[in-house]
């Protein structure tokens, strides 16, 4: 039904634009301006794709990696470029491409929201314009013939190049096709005053920026009108909240050819800049008297609207962020909920490719890339097989709580999973490690680490698949001592995955993340040990069945496998990334016998107690 | 011309590293193992002081249980850098 559905559609939608273009030629500069632009994207993506692993996705890991470095990064670099728009879709191809993640992006786009209002300065105060377009087709010119290059970093530079002149090219175009519709803009004559006005200046305002496809743009417009008396200040407020919404236009036409991220990045754009619009809307009042005390400090004249119009967009841009930035997590939550990623079936390598063979160091960095990847997929197969959601085992909610609330056993088909998404990928990188072996000692170690990595993957989905069989069957059993057993099964191998997550996310500013996992191991074998004890004492006391008690022992061993290889996982990943203290800390992380010593020191004190 | 100490010693280290490629593997083992291991002991602090704050008696035996490894850690550091050291010496 999908499929035949498919087949229609497309003829019908080309059919639809082949009449439209034959019977307005605005549509066709329109249409042509978006296909430009989408197309401008698509090249945007390709060439940052070129930096992956390299300086570019350093310098970016580094600037964003705290929340308020990847604000600070959106606000600069709007001021830059004077557009938040363009911020925004370089944004989402840089998460397309998979150089900074969602809520670095996130960041940036709240930082660009504060960086655009310096466009209002500019143009309020010194009746600047900025105006890169300009530069599209120097930027053609050059991003071609870079393309044509061997090297393949200039290869990146030449598609980043090309596809910022086909956006500003695309831009350019549906201007011009909206041209007729703009000159039917008078804002004069919708002149409404009170709430009424509010809000219908805020609808012309998100109009205007859509058509225009610039809120700089739709500022210069408000304030050409607001100097002319031919809107009332009030209105104009409106219009820039408009302005402010409308403005994301941009970032979702850009989101169309990019990936669920992209989509998602799009998603968080339109969510804040409409929650910013509501706020200011339901604060209109506060803010103007805010406006006039703030302007009264800094002495702007009480008559000087277009200056008093800067510090209003400045002001409520600021207040959003402030609003926003507590929500940053629970909005990448909702969005990743929303906007889900699709099946990704016969899933392909994203960051290996036979260029970056060449490179040892790119070529590692995208293995590495790629694992973490992998890695990534299997915790959430894990999650899913143990009936359980892989966003709640992350979260800070108590697993207890978590586990009880996924009482129920889900029907989830790891083999399919398994089939269709990891092997395929796992094999690739295989493959890629085969290719790229090295004559160095240290690279060659790094590949082994990496290719062991990406076998404990394997072996921790397949244990996950022969422990789903009994879990669902015992974790809603009537037999509570059963269930228990499972539920505490589930619940150690979420809080691995938790406690794993947590020294990932340090990964970055602490080197001692390969020691961190000694202690995991220890509490594995810790664990071990008492799950033994208490089984006995089940079987002992008659409280389960020998069929049950033969599942647990099983069962636990499967959980034993399972944490052991995310343990091992981790271990080797982070072990491919060798420096001089990576090096030390592998000398100084304990060997199995050594943690056994540690483990019967800390019975001697719990007896001793 | 005046050198001072520190520089004397930067400069010793770099003509070392050049005629001695083992030297400098001993160095960078050194250098490696010092900075984990103040790592380490920095951790411990912290690990300490959140132990004495830490109120739910689960996450107190975690706790220090990650105390205890870290401390073993410690230990084995502490040994093999003096071996280091020792070997240096030769």
């Amino acid at each position: 039904m999908k499929s035949t559905l498919h087949k229609i559609m497309l003829p019908a939608i080309l059919l639809v634009l082949a009449y439209g273009f034959w019977v307005s030629p605005d549509f066709k500069e329109i249409a042509a301006g978006v296909a430009i632009f989408l197309f401008g994207m698509l090249s945007l993506e390709e060439g940052f794709k070129a930096f992956t692993g390299g300086i570019l996705e350093k310098i970016l890991k580094r600037t964003t990696n705290r929340l308020w470095k990847s604000v600070s990064f959106g606000i600069l670099s709007t001021t830059i470029m004077q557009s938040s728009s363009l911020v925004s879709v370089i944004t989402i191809s840089f998460l397309g491409a998979g150089l900074i993640g969602l809520a670095q992006g996130v960041g940036i786009i709240f930082g660009a929201n504060i960086g655009t209002t310096t466009g209002a300065w500019l143009v309020a105060g010194f009746g600047l314009k900025v105006k890169i377009s300009a530069y599209a087709m120097p930027m053609l010119v050059f991003g071609v013939i870079m393309i044509f290059q061997k090297s393949r970093h200039i290869k990146g530079i030449g598609y980043v190049l090309t596809g910022l002149g086909f956006l500003f090219l695309g831009i350019h175009h549906m201007k011009e096709g909206f041209e007729t519709f703009k000159s039917a803009i008078d804002l004069a004559e919708y002149a409404v005053t009170g709430y009424p006005g509010l809000f219908l200046f805020t609808a012309i305002g998100i109009f205007a920026t859509v058509v225009m496809q610039s809120s700089h743009a739709t500022l210069v417009l408000i304030i050409t009108a607001l100097a002319a008396q031919q809107i009332s200040y009030e209105n104009a407020l409106a219009l820039a909240i408009g302005a402010n919404v409308g403005t994301t236009i941009t970032a979702i036409l850009g989101a169309l050819s990019s990936n669920e991220v992209g989509k998602r990045l799009a998603g968080a754009h339109l969510i804040f800049n409409v929650t910013t619009g509501l706020i200011a809307i339901a604060f209109i009042h506060q803010l103007l008297v805010a406006v006039d005390l703030i302007s009264a400090y800094v002495g702007i004249g009480e008559t000087d609207y277009t200056l008093k119009l800067a510090v209003f967009h400045t002001l409520f841009n600021l207040i959003g962020v402030i609003v926003m930035i507590p929500f940053t997590n629970h909005l990448v939550v909702f969005l990743e909920r929303v906007i889900k990623s699709e099946p990704d079936r016969y899933a392909q390598p994203k960051y290996l490719n036979e260029g970056s063979l060449e490179f040892g160091d790119t070529a590692l960095e995208a293995l590495r890339m790629e694992t973490a990847r992998v890695y990534g997929k299997a915790t959430d197969v894990i999650a899913k097989g143990l009936s359980l959601n892989k966003e709640e085992i992350l979260s800070d909610a108590k697993l207890k709580k978590v586990i009880a609330q996924h009482a129920r056993a889900i029907d989830y088909d790891i083999d399919d999973v398994y089939e269709h998404e990891i092997k395929h990928l796992c094999s690739a990188i295989l493959d890629y490690t085969n290719k790229l072996s090295s004559a160095d000692p240290v690279i060659a170690r790094q590949i082994s680490r990496i290719r062991m990595a990406n076998q404990s993957i394997l072996i921790a989905l397949k244990d996950v698949k022969h422990l789903q069989k009994n879990m669902k069957r015992y974790i809603a059993s009537d037999n509570p001592e059963i269930s228990a057993e499972y539920n505490r099964l589930r619940q150690r191998i979420a809080k691995v995955m938790r406690r794993l997550e947590k020294i990932r996310a340090s990964g970055e500013t602490s080197t001692t993340s390969i020691l961190s996992l000694d202690a995991l191991k220890l509490t594995l074998e810790k664990n071990m040990s008492l799950l033994h004890e208490r089984m006995n004492e089940l079987i002992r006391d008659g409280k389960v069945s020998a069929e049950m008690a033969i599942s647990l022992m099983n069962d636990s061993n499967y959980t034993y496998s399972i944490i052991h290889n995310l343990i091992q996982i981790n271990h080797n990943y982070l072990k491919s990334e060798e420096g001089g203290e990576t090096e030390a800390e592998h000398m100084i992380a304990l060997n199995r016998e050594e943690i056994g010593t540690v483990l019967a020191d800390d019975r001697e004190i719990t007896e001793y107690r | 011309m005046k050198f001072d100490n520190t520089l004397k010693k930067k400069l010793l280290k770099k003509l070392k590293s050049y005629m001695n490629a083992e030297a400098e593997q001993i160095q960078q083992e050194d250098d490696g193992l010092s900075k984990v291991l103040k790592k380490l002991k920095k951790k411990e602090k912290h690990l300490e002081s959140l132990i004495a704050s830490e109120r739910d008696k689960d996450e107190r035996e975690m706790l220090e249980q990650e105390l205890q490894v870290v401390h073993s850690q410690r230990k084995k550091g502490i040994t093999l850098l003096s071996s280091v050291r020792k070997k240096g010496k030769k």
